[in-house]
C-alpha cells in the first residue's frame, strides 16, 4: 500500500525553532517519498495540534506519521495515542528527537543543526514508509506487588496497595521495620516521635490480610519482567519459635557473652548477640545476630523457643511490579573531617539524635556536662565537583529541630549552628525563627571558608570566617560538635543492580522524569518511592511512596497489560537451524521446529523481550527484529547519508 | 564536492533505548556540545546490531561508526557486553576484508547519566577520523 | 432551567485544574473512577502552563503541562467544567458528599468555536490581558491564551459592550449572549482539593515602588515575558520598551516576613529567580542580572547544582536585604540595601528590578464546607491532620488536599502530592 504520510516538525515555544529553521526543514523534505503533508507547530503535544493531527489523519487517510519534536522518552506515547484515537495503528507512528539531540545539543551552531534536523526527519520518514501495523502483545499482569524496603515509605506504600486490595510483599533486610525513621526522636512538625510513628503504622500493617511481611529478608533472584516477575527471597531466621517470657529473654540476653556495637544507636552503645530491639521496633520478637553469635547455647538453655537451629529459607515470590523503597545510608565522615574519629566529642547528627534519646537528666559526654555545642552544616553534601555536589535538604530542618528539642529537654545548654546558609523551606522556616528567638547562634561560612575544628589539650575548638559580621574571624569553644550529616545512596547497591535500575548524576535512583513520571523507571513495571531516589523529608517520602504506589497499581490492577510486540522474527527460507541463535538468547525463546520438513528456528513471542541478541549471530541473516528490520536500519542509515 | 574544510566528519552512532539513548538525551539539555553531524539510530540493546548495518553505514559514505553500548547496565542480561563486543570483532574482520580501517568503527559502554563520557569519546572519535578518513 | 439534567454522580470531585488537580483527576480517571475537575479560570493548567521553563531541568513548561492538558481533556472518565466555582460541599455520610458547582457563561459554545480568532479581531474594546499579567491588552473577545484548553473563544462581559460585531464575523455562529449561569447538583464519594495557591501581591510593600515604577515588575510578569507564548517577543522593560541590561531580583518578596503577615519562606522564589536569570543571560548576552538574597534554598535534587552553574554563568548574588526602591528621572531604579557581607548600608543602580514575589493560601476552600470545618493551618493553607503519616489527609475523612492547597511546593513536589492524594482517595472509595 503506497504510504500518505504527515509531517508535523515542532518549534517547541523555541527551544527548538530558535536554533533549528523548522521552516527551511519543512520545506526540505516536503518532496520526500511518500510524503502527503508536512506543518511545521508551535507545540506538537498541545490539545489543538492533536486534535488537528487526528482531523488530518481522518480527513487525508494518511497511514504514517512523523513528528518531529522533543526525545521519545517524553511523548513518544502522546504521539502514539493520537494515531489511536485516528483509527490508525500506532506503530504506523515514527518520532524523530530534533531537541535533546539536535537543537539544544547544538545550540551553538545553527546551520549544523537545521542540516541534521533535515537528515533526522529523512530518516523518521524512510522508517515510517516502511512501518507496518502491529498488535501489542497482552500479557497477564499478576495482582500482587513486591514492596522493597519496609522503612516509612516502604510501609506507607504496602498500606496504600493493601487498601486497593492489592496484595504486598513487604521486604526488610533488617530484623525490623521502621529503617531511620524509628531512629528518630521528637518529629518537625508534628511532634511524633519516630516511635510512635513506626508503632502505628506497623499496627496497620499487621492487621491487613493481603500484606505478607517478611524481616531479615533479601531478594536475591530476580526474573521475568512487567506483570511477571518472578522472585526469590532469602528469609534469615530469627532463631525463635515463640516470643519468650520476659524474665526468661532478659536472662537470655544477660547470659549471652558476645558484646558488639549496636547499629540501632549508631555504635554508641553496645547490645549483645541475642537481643530484642529498641522499644519502637517490630516486630518485637527478639532476634539473635548468627554473624557475631558463638552457638554457646546458654540462650538455648534458658528459653526453650529458642532454637539455634533454624535455617534460612528461600521463597519464590510472583507479582506484578517491584516498588522500590530501600532508602539512604546517612553520609559517614571521613576520618578527621571536621575532627571525626580524631577529636573524641565530634559526633554525626544521627548519632547525637540517638545521645539524645539515651540521655535523661543530663546531656554528658565523657564524663563532661555539655554546655556548648557547635552543629556543622552541609557534611557530606553540597560538596566540591566529584563529591557528593547535592544539598541533602532535610539536614538543616532537622539540625535544628534537634537543637530547639535540646534546648528544650536541657535549658542550659547554648547551640551555635557553623551553616553555608540556612535552607528551611517552606514552613520550616517557623522553626527557624523559634530557634533564633531562643538566643541559638547562627556563624556563617561558604565554601570558600568552611570551618574548622580542632582538639588540642582537651579543648575543641570551631572556628569560621564568618560572612555574617563581615567575615570576621569567630571560634567557639565547644563541649559537643555535631556534624549535620546529609543523605548518600545506599552503599549495597546489590538490589538496585540486580533490577538493573538506572541512576541519577547523584547516584540516587533516577525516574524517567521529574515531573512527568516522577515515580517510574526505565525498567518497566519497577518503580521507586522515597530518599531511594534522593534526599526527602518523611513528608516527602510518604508522598512519593503513596504516588509510587497509585503508579504500581496501575500496572497489575487490570491483570492484563500491553507490552511492545517488538520480538524477534525468522526467515524460513533463509534459516538453516545452525543453533548459533538459542545460544545467543538471554531468555530460552528460541527452539527448533519442523516447517515443511525444514528444520528451522521457532521464537516464542511471549518469551522473547526483544533483544536482537540473536540477530547478529546468524550466519544466513534469517533473524531479523520487527521494527528493526534490515531494510528499515539501511533505510534510515541511507536518509542520513545522504547530506 | 565542494572545497570546503570539513569541521566534523559523519558518525552514526547506535544507542540503546533504555541506556545509552537517555545518556545522549541529556548531554543536550546540559548543553554539552559535539558535532552537529552525528546522528543516533536506536536499537533495543547494543548486543543486536548487525555487522551488515554498520558496514552499509560507510558504504553509504560515513566516516565512523560509534556503538553506544549497554555495558554491564543492559537490562536484557549480563551476557549484553560480552556479545557486544563479539560482534564488533565479528565487524573489524569483514572490515579489514574490505580495507577499512577497523578503528573506524568504535564502542563504548555509555550508562544512562554518562552524558560527559559520550560528548569526550564522540570528539575524540571525531578528531580521529578528521586526521585519519579523506577530506 | 435547573432540570434533571443538572443533577450529576462521579465517584470523585477534584476541585482545581492546575498541575495538582490534573495529576489527580488522572490518576483517578485511569484507575476507571469518573471524575468532575472544576476550574475557576477559561482553561486549566493552572499556573504552570503559564510559566516559561521549569527548574532545575530548563525543560519549557508547556512541554510538560500541555500534553498533561490534553490527555485530562479527552480523557472518557474526565468531565471538566471550566468558569466554574464550588458554591457549597456536605458531606451527608461517608462517600457521599453533594457539592454545588455554579457555571458562569463563557458566551461561547465551545465544542463549536475553532478558535479562528475572528472574533478577536473585530472586537473594539481592549483590557488588560490577566493572562498576561497585565503586560498586554486582550479584546472583550477572546481567547485565553494560545496554549489554554478548551482552546475557544470567551466573551468577557463586564467589558462587552454587547455590539455584536463578534456575532457578526463568527464563522460558526457559536458565540451565544443568551446563556445564563448554570449550577448543578454534584453527587461525588470523594473530594480533592486542588486549588493551588496565589501570588504575594507587592502594592503590599509600597517602599519597592510595584504600580508607581513602571520598570519595576514581578516574578510572574517576567515569566510571561521569557514564555514561548511571550506578550513582546522579546525581554523588555515595560516602561519605554527598553531592554534592560542591568537587572536586579528582589528575592523573598512578601515571604519570610512577618510585617505583611507571612513569615514562611515560598520554596519555589529562589529557584525560579535563578532559573530566569539564567534565561535571561541567554536572552540577552550582554545584560547583568544581580539577584539579592537572604539564603539561596536550592535544595531539591539537582538544584544546588543549578545554582552553582548560574554563579557559572556570570549570575551575580548580593547577600542583603532591599530597604526601598526608588525611580531615577530615566526609569532606571536605584536600590538601597543592607551589604549582609559587610554589614553596611549601599545602593545600586538597575534599569529593571523584578520582584521574586512568595506564594500565598488560596483561602476559598474554607469556605465550601458547611457544617464539617475544613480546618486551615495558621498561615491558612488546608491544614494536614496527620502531615508527616498521611499528608493529603484533611480534617474532613474523604476530602484529600493535593498540591500547593496546603503550602509552598514545587512542580515536583506537586505532582507527588497529587499522585498521594489520588492514592488516598482510591483507597477511600474501595474501602468504605
Amino acid at each position: 500500500m503506497k504510504k500518505k504520510i504527515g509531517v508535523y516538525i515542532c518549534h517547541c515555544g523555541g527551544n527548538i525553532s530558535d536554533y533549528v529553521d523548522v521552516e527551511k526543514v519543512k520545506k526540505s523534505i516536503e518532496d520526500e517519498g511518500g510524503v502527503y503533508l508536512a506543518k511545521t507547530t508551535m507545540f506538537a503535544c498541545s490539545d489543538s495540534n492533536q486534535k488537528d493531527m487526528v482531523d488530518d489523519i481522518k480527513g487525508n487517510e494518511l497511514n504514517g506519521i512523523v513528528v518531529a519534536s522533543c526525545s521519545p522518552k517524553l511523548h513518544l506515547t502522546t504521539f502514539r495515542n493520537v494515531s489511536e484515537r485516528a483509527d490508525l495503528n500506532k506503530y504506523n507512528y515514527v518520532h524523530a528527537n530534533i531537541r535533546e539531540q539536535d537543537s539544544w545539543a547544538h545550540s551553538d551552531d545553527k546551520n549544523g543543526a537545521t542540516e541534521k534536523a533535515i537528515l533526522l526527519v529523512k530518516a523518521a520518514i524512510a522508517k515510517a514508509r516502511l512501518a507496518e501495523p502491529l498488535i501489542p502483545n497482552k500479557i497477564q499482569a499478576q495482582k500482587a506487588v513486591a514492596v522493597i524496603g519496609g522503612g516509612i515509605a516502604g510501609m506507607k506504600a504496602a498500606i496504600a496497595l493493601s487498601d486497593k486490595d492489592c496484595p504486598v510483599y513487604l521486604i526488610e533486610k533488617a530484623p525490623f521495620v521502621g529503617g531511620r525513621v524509628a531512629q528518630w526522636g521528637n518529629m518537625f512538625t508534628s511532634n511524633q516521635t519516630g516511635e510512635e510513628l513506626i508503632t502505628k503504622l506497623y499496627h496497620e500493617l499487621i492487621k491487613r490480610k493481603n500484606i505478607t511481611l517478611f524481616t531479615g529478608a533479601e531478594v536475591t533472584h530476580n526474573a521475568g519482567s512487567i506483570g511477571d516477575f518472578r522472585l526469590k527471597v532469602s528469609v534469615q531466621p530469627r532463631y525463635f519459635t515463640g516470643t519468650c517470657e520476659e524474665k526468661q529473654l532478659q536472662q537470655a540476653i544477660d547470659a549471652c557473652p558476645v558484646e558488639v556495637l549496636d547499629e540501632f544507636n549508631f555504635n554508641l552503645t553496645k547490645r549483645k548477640a541475642i537481643y530484642r530491639n529498641a522499644a519502637s521496633e517490630y516486630p518485637q520478637t527478639a532476634t539473635i545476630d548468627m554473624e557475631n553469635c558463638t552457638r554457646c547455647g546458654k540462650c538455648e538453655a534458658i528459653c526453650d523457643k529458642i532454637d539455634l537451629s533454624q535455617k534460612e529459607e528461600i521463597l519464590d515470590l510472583h507479582v506484578g511490579s517491584v516498588l522500590m523503597a530501600t532508602g539512604f545510608d546517612p553520609y559517614t565522615p571521613a576520618e578527621g573531617e571536621y575532627g571525626y574519629n580524631e577529636v573524641d566529642n565530634v559526633l554525626t547528627l544521627p548519632q547525637f539524635v540517638r545521645m539524645l534519646e539515651l540521655s535523661d537528666k543530663k546531656l554528658i559526654r565523657n564524663g563532661k556536662e555539655i554546655k556548648n555545642i557547635a552543629y556543622i552544616y552541609c557534611v557530606g553534601s553540597r560538596q566540591e565537583e566529584d563529591g557528593n555536589t547535592y544539598c541533602s535538604r532535610y539536614c538543616c530542618t532537622s539540625a535544628i529541630h534537634t537543637s530547639v528539642e535540646v534546648k528544650k529537654k536541657f535549658p542550659g545548654v547554648y547551640n551555635y549552628h557553623f551553616n553555608r546558609g540556612i535552607r528551611t523551606y517552606g514552613k520550616q522556616e517557623l522553626l527557624y525563627a523559634e530557634s533564633l528567638q531562643l538566643g541559638d547562634i547562627y556563624l556563617q561560612g561558604d565554601e570558600e571558608s568552611l570551618p574548622e575544628v580542632s582538639g588540642e589539650s582537651g579543648k575543641t575548638m570551631v572556628k569560621v570566617k564568618d560572612i555574617l559580621s563581615a567575615g570576621r574571624l569567630i571560634e567557639v569553644e565547644a563541649d559537643l560538635v555535631v556534624l549535620v550529616t546529609g543523605m548518600v545512596p545506599r552503599a549495597d547497591n546489590s538490589v538496585g543492580s540486580m533490577f538493573k535500575l538506572p541512576k541519577g548524576r547523584d547516584k540516587f535512583f533516577n525516574e524517567i522524569h521529574m515531573k512527568l513520571r516522577p515515580v517510574e523507571t526505565f525498567i518497566d513495571g519497577v518503580t521507586i518511592a522515597g530518599a531511594c531516589q534522593g534526599p526527602k523529608n518523611i513528608m516527602e517520602s510518604v508522598n512519593s511512596a503513596l504516588a509510587a504506589a497509585t503508579k504500581s497499581y496501575s500496572y497489575v490492577s487490570k491483570g492484563e497489560l500491553e507490552t511492545e510486540p517488538i520480538v524477534a522474527e525468522v526467515d524460513a527460507e533463509l534459516c538453516s537451524w545452525c543453533d548459533a541463535c538459542t545460544a545467543a538468547c538471554p531468555f530460552d525463546a528460541i527452539s527448533m521446529t519442523n516447517e515443511s520438513s525444514k528444520a528451522i528456528a521457532l521464537i516464542n513471542n511471549s518469551v522473547c523481550k526483544g533483544c536482537g541478541m540473536c540477530l547478529p549471530v546468524c550466519p544466513t541473516d534469517a533473524l531479523n527484529l520487527i521494527a528493526y528490520s534490515n531494510n528499515e536500519i539501511e533505510s534510515m542509515i541511507d536518509a542520513l547519508a545522504a547530506g | 564536492m565542494t572545497e570546503k574544510i570539513r569541521k566534523s566528519a559523519k558518525i552514526l552512532v547506535f544507542s540503546t533505548e533504555k541506556i545509552s539513548d537517555p545518556a545522549i538525551d541529556m548531554a543536550g539539555l546540559l548543553k554539552l556540545h559535539y558535532p552537529p553531524t552525528v546522528y543516533t539510530i536506536t536499537v533495543p540493546c547494543s548486543s543486536g546490531i548487525k555487522s551488515r548495518w554498520i558496514l552499509h553505514a560507510y558504504e553509504k559514505g560515513f566516516d565512523g561508526v560509534f556503538i553506544a553500548a549497554d555495558g554491564t547496565d543492559c537490562v536484557f542480561g549480563e551476557s549484553c557486553t560480552e556479545k557486544t563486543g563479539q560482534l564488533v570483532g565479528r565487524t573489524h574482520v569483514l572490515m579489514k576484508e574490505k580495507s577499512l580501517d577497523p578503528a573506524r568503527l568504535k564502542m563504548a559502554a555509555i550508562c544512562s547519566v554518562c552524558s560527559e563520557s559520550f560528548v569526550k569519546q564522540i570528539k575524540g572519535f571525531n578528531e580521529y577520523l578528521l586526521k585519519t578518513t579523506n577530506p | 432551567m435547573n432540570g434533571p439534567s443538572n443533577q450529576l454522580n462521579f465517584d470523585a470531585l477534584v476541585v482545581g485544574g492546575g498541575i495538582a488537580g490534573g495529576e489527580a483527576a488522572l490518576n483517578l480517571a485511569s484507575t476507571g473512577y469518573k471524575v468532575l475537575l472544576v476550574e475557576k479560570e477559561l482553561s486549566i493548567g493552572g499556573k504552570m502552563i503559564m510559566l516559561s521553563k521549569v527548574f532545575p531541568t530548563l525543560d519549557c513548561a508547556a512541554c510538560i503541562t500541555t500534553p498533561k492538558v490534553s490527555e485530562i481533556s479527552r480523557h472518557p472518565n474526565i468531565t471538566i467544567f471550566t468558569s466554574s466555582e464550588i458554591s457549597s460541599i456536605n458531606k451527608i455520610a461517608e462517600n457521599n458528599f453533594e457539592a454545588t458547582v455554579v457555571r458562569q457563561p463563557r458566551y461561547v459554545v465551545i465544542e463549536d468555536c475553532t478558535a479562528c480568532q475572528l472574533c478577536e479581531q473585530a472586537c473594539p474594546v481592549s483590557v488588560p490581558d490577566q493572562y498576561q499579567y497585565n503586560l498586554v491588552g486582550r479584546k472583550a473577545a477572546f481567547i485565553p491564551f494560545s496554549i489554554a484548553s478548551p482552546k475557544a473563544a470567551a466573551i468577557d462581559i463586564e467589558n462587552c459592550v454587547l455590539c455584536g460585531a463578534c456575532e457578526k464575523v463568527c464563522p460558526t455562529n457559536c458565540i451565544d449572549f443568551t446563556q445564563e449561569v448554570e449550577t448543578f447538583q454534584v453527587n461525588a464519594k470523594t473530594v480533592i482539593l486542588a486549588t493551588g495557591f496565589k501570588l504575594f501581591d507587592p502594592l503590599m510593600i509600597p517602599r519597592y515602588g510595584f504600580g508607581l515604577y513602571k520598570n519595576v515588575i514581578t516574578s510572574m510578569q517576567m515569566e510571561r515575558e521569557l514564555a514561548p507564548t511571550r506578550p513582546f517577543n522579546t525581554v523588555l522593560r515595560p516602561g519605554d520598551g527598553k531592554v534592560p541590561d542591568k537587572i536586579a531580583y528582589v528575592l523573598c518578596t512578601g515571604s519570610r516576613d512577618a510585617t505583611i503577615g507571612n513569615p514562611i519562606c515560598s520554596q519555589i522564589c529562589c529557584m525560579y529567580s535563578i532559573k530566569q536569570a539564567q534565561l535571561l543571560m541567554g536572552a540577552l548576552p550582554m545584560a547583568d542580572v544581580t539577584i539579592y538574597y537572604i539564603n539561596i534554598r536550592s535544595f531539591g535534587k539537582g538544584f544546588d547544582e543549578f545554582y552553582q552553574q548560574a554563579k557559572g554563568m556570570g549570575v551575580n548574588f548580593v547577600k542583603g536585604k532591599i530597604g526601598k526602591i526608588s525611580e531615577q528621572g530615566n526609569g532606571n531604579l536605584t536600590l538601597r540595601y543592607e551589604d549582609i557581607n559587610e554589614g553596611i548600608v549601599k545602593e545600586a543602580d538597575h534599569d529593571m528590578v523584578i520582584l521574586s514575589v512568595g506564594v500565598l493560601p488560596n483561602q476559598d476552600a474554607s469556605d465550601f464546607f458547611g457544617q464539617d470545618e475544613l480546618q486551615l493551618d495558621p498561615y491558612n493553607f488546608i491544614h494536614q491532620t496527620d502531615v508527616l503519616a498521611s499528608p493529603a489527609l484533611t480534617s474532613i475523612k474523604g476530602v484529600f488536599v493535593a498540591g500547593t492547597a496546603s503550602g509552598p511546593m514545587d512542580i515536583p513536589d506537586s505532582i507527588l502530592s497529587a499522585g498521594s492524594a489520588s492514592s488516598e482517595a482510591i483507597s477511600y472509595l474501595i474501602q468504605e
